[in-house]
């Protein structure tokens, strides 16, 4: 009798704890009939309401009786909490990616989309950057790329002509040390996380690299030892060397440090975005419009020709593991609809997919941007993996630092490069 | 034995909780003694086990099972290779990796500088305890930093510290060159480690006082009569007194700088310049959640694991030995 009574209690203990155990567990499968759940890190932000509202009724056309939710997760978490989702094989349905190693790394969770977004293919631009082995798993909703602003303000108090920015890295050089007797400094630098030299690489890529070795770059044959590929570290450091950097490039956050050293016109350049942050929206907010300027990249190497390097900048994918891809895939492309990504553009201030949206109203930069675009190329970092990228981020510091050498960073990054 | 003891406590609770009415029933209905006895004998043997089921299994489920699938999990592969077994292949890539290596080193670095981290508050305690002038205000200043998240403490210092902030200013008025103290690979360590301890040494700087409280005033007046300098009546007196206090000070510190320095590494440096602020734990949130390599992170959590065990197990068994001199 007792011992009946020990095993009901043992029992109701375990009961209890299993009890535990799955109530977790069923909050965690989103997944079901007639709902969609979204995972993005914009849809909590009011600029994104508007953008968010047009692509869902776009969505209840196609799909009347399918709800849609959208559940924003903080940006730094982002990669971490899909990582968790994606190892357990539960999670959203649909979710949002950054362009390249981010979205490149996770391709195996994902549906390629290739077949239901065949007609956008020709209205949206940057779907290389959500490209695998020729399969697509993402539709671009924003461009991102990287020029170089100036401050027309800077060139003038340094006796240079704001129209003319310099076209040869000579050139360039030599007006950086106008600029710095005139006070200031070349380069607004934020180099903490390792992110300055991603930027370098790709914006002084076009003009540093020839165009057969840029395009073997970005179908990933990459030669390392190639003379112009050390050449872009070498400017790297000689930028370094010559004080052109603001000061303490590797303590200065580049999000948003630098981009304030700049805004607040205390460095004549800065490699910045297009979308997002750090780009010529926040710029003519406090430089004013007709402050603001967009360079080419001054050539490095004779014979080349400067071209925008930009990408999908971000894109919604479909997970693997979602019951019907069709209307997942069916809502990715209303999140790409040309009236959704008109919103985002005019509130989030991006350089939307769909190039075309008219950008006339927001000032001479984004026009010179927007018209570059047609010629524009893939970034050469972005086709780089993110082991890489770490890597190269840590030795830019070192190069900026002086304790290591061009030959052994090229070195080390060919044998990261190779292996992943 | 203390199951023993607690014979009378024990009984009611179980059976007012499970088989209260099935006990008294059977008790009625055999009414002999030595029957209830016996049937007692075996509830007594089984309550305390019964009684420590609940804790015993959430450790089990929850802590302990986990565990063991993480470093199950440690043996396999990531990505294309998901689920695979890879044997020690991610154990022989993270000591392969530099990176891995500062971030162990680092941890040397942290073990090296512990008895700074625990001098600072024994010392501020024992002027407080010895009533330096505004010794009040100094007990709330010392705690305040205490309350603040790591994030805010990183936040404040980063500003403090650019290389362009208020620190370099005053180095610059004094005519000294400016120090990059996050952007130099030889000074941020030391730079994210002062932070710390600043940041925590109000709790270490609490536990010594509530030491001192249990601190025979005799001794000390008796020092103080046979004429001690401060510096003998520290040496002499209170740290042998505080022995036991300072070894707790010594687990907890070693504790919080392994294992809560994240917050302050991801806003001052995010582990640079150059790597040289990595510590296993920001290793583990680099690979998992940035690299998606998640069964690599898993073994590298597995390593700290050993470490902390190691480091736990040692001041154990330092506690004990003090523990028995008492």
């Amino acid at each position: 009798m007792r011992q009946r009574a020990i095993w009901s209690a043992v029992l109701v203990v375990g009961l209890a704890l299993a009890g535990c155990g799955s109530a977790s567990d069923s909050g965690k499968s989103t997944s079901s009939d007639g709902k969609l759940v979204v995972w993005d890190w914009k849809s909590g932000e009011p600029f994104a309401k508007s953008y968010l509202d047009k692509a869902k009724a776009d969505f209840k056309k196609k799909h009347p009786d399918v709800e849609v939710e959208f559940v924003a997760q903080p940006f730094d978490q982002y990669y971490t909490l899909l990582g968790a989702a994606i190892q357990s094989g539960k999670g959203p349905d649909v979710m949002l990616f950054n362009g390249g190693g981010q979205i490149r790394d996770r391709v195996d969770a994902l549906v390629p989309l290739d077949d239901y977004v065949a007609e956008d293919r020709q209205r949206l631009a940057g779907w290389e950057a959500f490209a695998k082995d020729g399969k697509t798993y993402a539709a671009p909703v924003t461009l991102q790329g990287y020029p170089i602003y100036y401050n027309k303000e800077i060139y003038r108090k340094a006796g240079l002509d704001p129209a003319t920015p310099a076209t040869t890295w000579d050139k360039f050089v030599a007006d950086c040390a106008a600029i710095a007797k005139a006070g200031s400094k070349c380069f607004a630098l934020g180099n903490k996380e390792g992110v300055g030299i991603q930027f370098w690489l790709s914006s002084l890529g076009s003009t540093t690299l020839t165009t057969a070795e840029y395009d073997s770059w970005i179908a990933g044959k990459r030669d390392w030892n190639s003379p112009n590929v050390k050449r872009i570290f070498q400017t790297w450091k000689e930028a370094g060397d010559k004080k052109m950097n603001s000061d303490g490039a590797n303590s200065t956050a580049m999000f948003n440090d630098s981009f304030a050293l700049f805004q607040s016109g205390k460095a004549a350049h800065v490699m910045g975005l297009m979308s997002d942050v750090g780009h010529w929206q926040d710029f003519n907010e406090f430089l004013t419009a007709e402050k603001l300027g967009v360079m080419k990249a001054p050539v490095v190497t004779a014979g080349t020709t400067p071209t925008l390097p930009y990408d999908g900048g971000i894109g919604y994918a479909v997970a693997k593991w979602t019951k019907d891809p069709k209307v997942a895939a069916d809502l990715v492309r209303s999140l790409s609809s040309a009236d959704a990504l008109k919103a985002f553009y005019a509130d989030a201030g991006a350089i939307a997919a769909d190039t075309t949206i008219d950008v006339s109203q927001a000032g001479p930069a984004v026009s010179t941007l927007v018209s570059e675009l047609k010629s524009g190329k893939p970034a050469l970092h972005v086709a780089l993996s993110s082991k890489t990228l770490d890597l190269m981020g840590r030795l830019s510091q070192q190069l900026l630092s002086g304790s290591v050498t061009v030959d052994e960073v090229v070195k080390q990054l060919a044998a990261s490069d190779q292996a992943g | 034995m203390p199951i023993g003891n607690t014979q009378p406590s024990v009984r009611p609770a179980s059976a007012g909780r499970a088989g209260g009415a099935a006990v008294t029933a059977a008790a009625h209905r055999s009414g002999a003694r030595p029957g209830r006895n016996r049937g007692g004998l075996r509830a007594e043997r089984y309550a305390p086990y019964i009684l420590v089921a609940p804790a015993v299994l959430i450790i089990v489920l929850l802590r302990l099972y986990p565990l063991l699938l993480g470093v199950n999990f440690s043996f396999t592969g990531d990505g294309a290779q998901n689920g695979t077994a890879v044997g020690f292949g991610n154990y022989r890539e993270l000591f392969a990796d530099p990176l891995f290596q500062t971030a162990l080193r680092n941890v040397g670095l942290l073990v090296l500088l512990l008895p700074v981290a625990v001098a600072i508050p024994g010392l501020l305690a024992t002027f407080i305890y010895l009533r330096v002038p505004g010794h009040r205000f100094y007990r709330s200043v010392y705690f305040f930093p205490a309350v603040l998240s790591p994030v805010i403490v990183g936040a404040i210092f980063n500003l403090l510290l650019a290389f362009d902030g208020p620190l370099n200013a005053v180095l610059g008025s004094v005519g000294a060159g400016p120090v990059d103290w996050l952007g130099d690979p030889d000074v941020a360590m030391f730079m994210v480690v002062g932070v710390h301890i600043w940041a925590t040494f109000g709790m270490a700087l609490v536990v010594f006082l509530a030491g001192f409280a249990t601190l025979d005033a005799a001794l000390l007046d008796a020092a103080r009569v046979d004429g001690a300098t401060l510096r003998q009546v520290v040496w002499h007196v209170i740290i042998p007194a505080l022995s036991r206090t300072i070894q707790f000070v010594f687990v907890t510190t070693m504790i919080g700088m392994l294992t809560s320095m994240f917050g302050l590494l991801y806003v001052m440096t995010s582990g640079g310049p150059e790597g040289s602020t990595y510590l296993p734990e920001f290793y583990i949130w680099k690979q998992q959640g940035q690299m998606n390599r998640p069964a690599l992170a898993s073994a590298a959590s597995t390593i700290l694991f050993m470490i902390m065990l190691v480091v736990g197990l040692l001041q154990i068994k330092l506690l004990e030995r003090s523990g028995k001199e008492d």
